[in-house]
C-alpha cells in the first residue's frame, strides 16, 4: 500500500504582509479587505533570493531519510500547478536530481491537476512503485534487504507572474516547496484511499461557467471527499484532523458547516502565515500536524485539495499514520 | 443578535434597508433590488460579490458577521440572507 515514508518542507521564515502585496498585485481597497477579513490571509511567503531550484533544495535538504537511500529512488515527480516555470533549456527539476545525487532516477512533472497535483502526484508514485514491485517479486532479496523502490516527490514554486501570485479575489500565493520519499508498501502514513474527480468544463481560459464553479465548488469538494472516506471505509468521525488546501479560510470554514465537521478538526492555522502554497499545502500541513501532535499512531486524517486553472480537479485522501 | 428566533424587526429592516441599497451599488443597477428577489437568479450575485456585500455591512452597520455559518438557504433571496446577517452578528 503507498505509504509516505517522509516528509520535509520549507517556507520563509518570515511571511510578507499582504498589504505589502497590494500594490505590486493591483488589489482595489475592497479586495484586500476582503483577503484580510473574510480569507484570513495576513502573510505570505516570499524568498526573493532563491530560485525555484533553492527552494527545492531547502525542502529536500530536511529530508534526512533521503541521505544514503539515492540509490533506491527510481523516480522524482515535481507535482506543481504552473505548466512552464523556467526558459528553455534551464530545467530546475533535473538540477536538483543532479544535486541529490539522482541523475539515475526517471524525472518528471505532474501539472495537469493545478494544484491538486501533489495528492495526484502521489497516487502516481505509488502506483509506478507497484509496478516495480510487481517486476521484482521474484528476486524478493531486494525487498526484503530493506532496499525496496522510493520515489520523491517535489513540489514547490516561485510567484513569478501575476497569474502565479494570486487568484482574483480567491487567493494568494506563496512561495515555499515540500519533499516527499513515498514507498509502494511502507507502514508509515498509509494511504487508505483516493477520489478525484476531474471537471474539465470549468476552464478558467474560457470563463465561461466561473459562476457555476463558485456555486459547485464547494458541494463538489464534500463529494470527494466523501468519496474517499467510503473507499476508506471509515467515517468522518474517524478522522483525526482533515489537511486543507490553504485557498482561503471562509471556503474552509463553510466546508466544516457543510460536512458537520468541527472546526477545530480542520488545519488552518497555516492559511494566514503563508497563504497558498500550490501543491505543497498537504504536505506543508502535514508537517504541522506531526509537529504539534496531532496525529496518532494509527490515526486516520483526510488531506484535500482543488485545482483550479485549466478544468478544475477536486480530489481527497484518506492515510492512516 | 445570535439567534434567529430573537430577532429584532427594527434591525432586520435595517439590514434589508441597507442590504438593497449596496446590492444596487455594487450591480450598478438603476431598477430598485427588493426584499423578495433572488440573490443568484435575478441579481446574478457570485460569492465573491456576496462577500463584498458582507464587507459593505459590516462598514455600514457596524457589526461583525458570522459569515461561515452562512448555508445556500441563506443565499437564496434578500429577505433569507438579511434574516441570516441579522441574527447572526455582533457589535463591532
Amino acid at each position: 500500500m503507498t505509504a509516505l515514508e517522509a516528509v520535509s518542507v520549507y517556507v520563509p521564515a518570515v511571511g510578507t504582509p499582504i498589504d505589502d502585496l497590494a500594490g505590486p498585485l493591483g488589489l482595489t481597497e475592497m479586495q484586500l479587505k476582503l483577503f484580510k477579513r473574510f480569507h484570513g490571509l495576513s502573510h505570505v511567503g516570499r524568498d526573493p533570493d532563491t530560485s525555484l531550484y533553492g527552494l527545492l533544495m531547502k525542502a529536500a535538504a530536511g529530508l534526512d531519510a533521503l541521505r544514503g537511500n539515492e540509490h533506491r529512488v527510481r523516480y522524482v515527480l515535481h507535482a506543481r500547478a504552473m505548466p512552464v516555470v523556467a526558459p528553455y533549456p534551464d530545467n530546475p527539476l533535473h538540477e536538483v536530481c543532479h544535486s541529490l545525487g539522482l541523475d539515475h532516477a526517471i524525472a518528471f512533472t505532474v501539472t495537469h491537476q493545478s494544484c491538486a497535483s501533489g495528492l495526484l502526484a502521489i497516487d502516481i508514485a505509488g502506483r509506478l512503485l507497484a509496478g516495480v514491485d510487481e517486476r521484482s517479486a521474484s528476486s524478493r532479496a531486494e525487498t526484503d534487504s530493506g532496499d525496496s523502490p522510493l520515489a520523491l516527490i517535489l513540489s514547490g514554486e516561485k510567484a513569478f507572474t501575476r497569474e502565479a501570485q494570486m487568484f482574483v479575489d480567491t487567493t494568494v500565493f506563496g512561495e515555499g516547496a515540500a519533499a516527499c520519499l513515498v514507498s509502494a508498501s511502507g507502514t508509515r502514513d498509509r494511504m487508505l484511499s483516493y477520489a478525484c474527480n476531474v471537471r474539465g468544463e470549468f476552464d478558467s481560459a474560457t470563463g465561461r461557467n466561473d459562476a457555476r464553479l463558485q456555486q459547485e465548488y464547494r458541494p463538489s469538494l464534500a463529494e470527494v471527499m466523501r468519496e474517499a472516506l467510503d473507499k476508506a471505509g471509515v467515517t468522518l468521525d474517524d478522522i483525526q484532523i482533515v489537511l486543507p488546501h490553504n485557498v482561503n479560510l471562509v471556503t474552509w470554514q463553510r466546508m466544516s458547516t457543510l460536512l458537520g465537521l468541527p472546526r477545530d478538526r480542520v488545519l488552518l492555522e497555516n492559511i494566514s502565515l503563508n497563504g497558498h502554497v500550490y501543491c505543497a499545502d498537504m504536505f506543508i500541513n502535514y508537517r504541522t500536524a506531526c509537529d504539534r501532535g496531532l496525529l496518532r499512531p494509527g490515526g486516520k486524517y483526510l488531506a484535500a485539495a482543488v485545482g483550479a486553472g485549466g478544468g478544475a480537479t477536486f480530489a481527497a485522501m484518506v492515510f492512516e499514520h | 443578535m445570535t439567534q434567529e428566533a430573537g430577532l429584532d424587526s427594527d434591525f432586520r429592516q435595517q439590514v434589508v434597508d441597507t442590504m438593497c441599497a449596496v446590492l444596487a451599488s455594487l450591480l450598478n443597477r438603476t431598477d430598485p433590488v427588493t426584499e423578495e428577489m433572488r440573490l443568484m437568479e435575478e441579481l446574478g450575485m457570485s460569492s465573491t460579490l456576496g462577500l463584498e456585500l458582507m464587507l459593505e455591512l459590516e462598514e455600514r452597520l457596524q457589526i461583525l458577521i458570522d459569515v461561515e455559518r452562512m448555508g445556500q438557504a441563506d443565499t437564496t433571496t434578500v429577505a433569507a440572507m438579511a434574516s441570516f446577517v441579522a441574527g447572526h452578528c455582533q457589535p463591532a
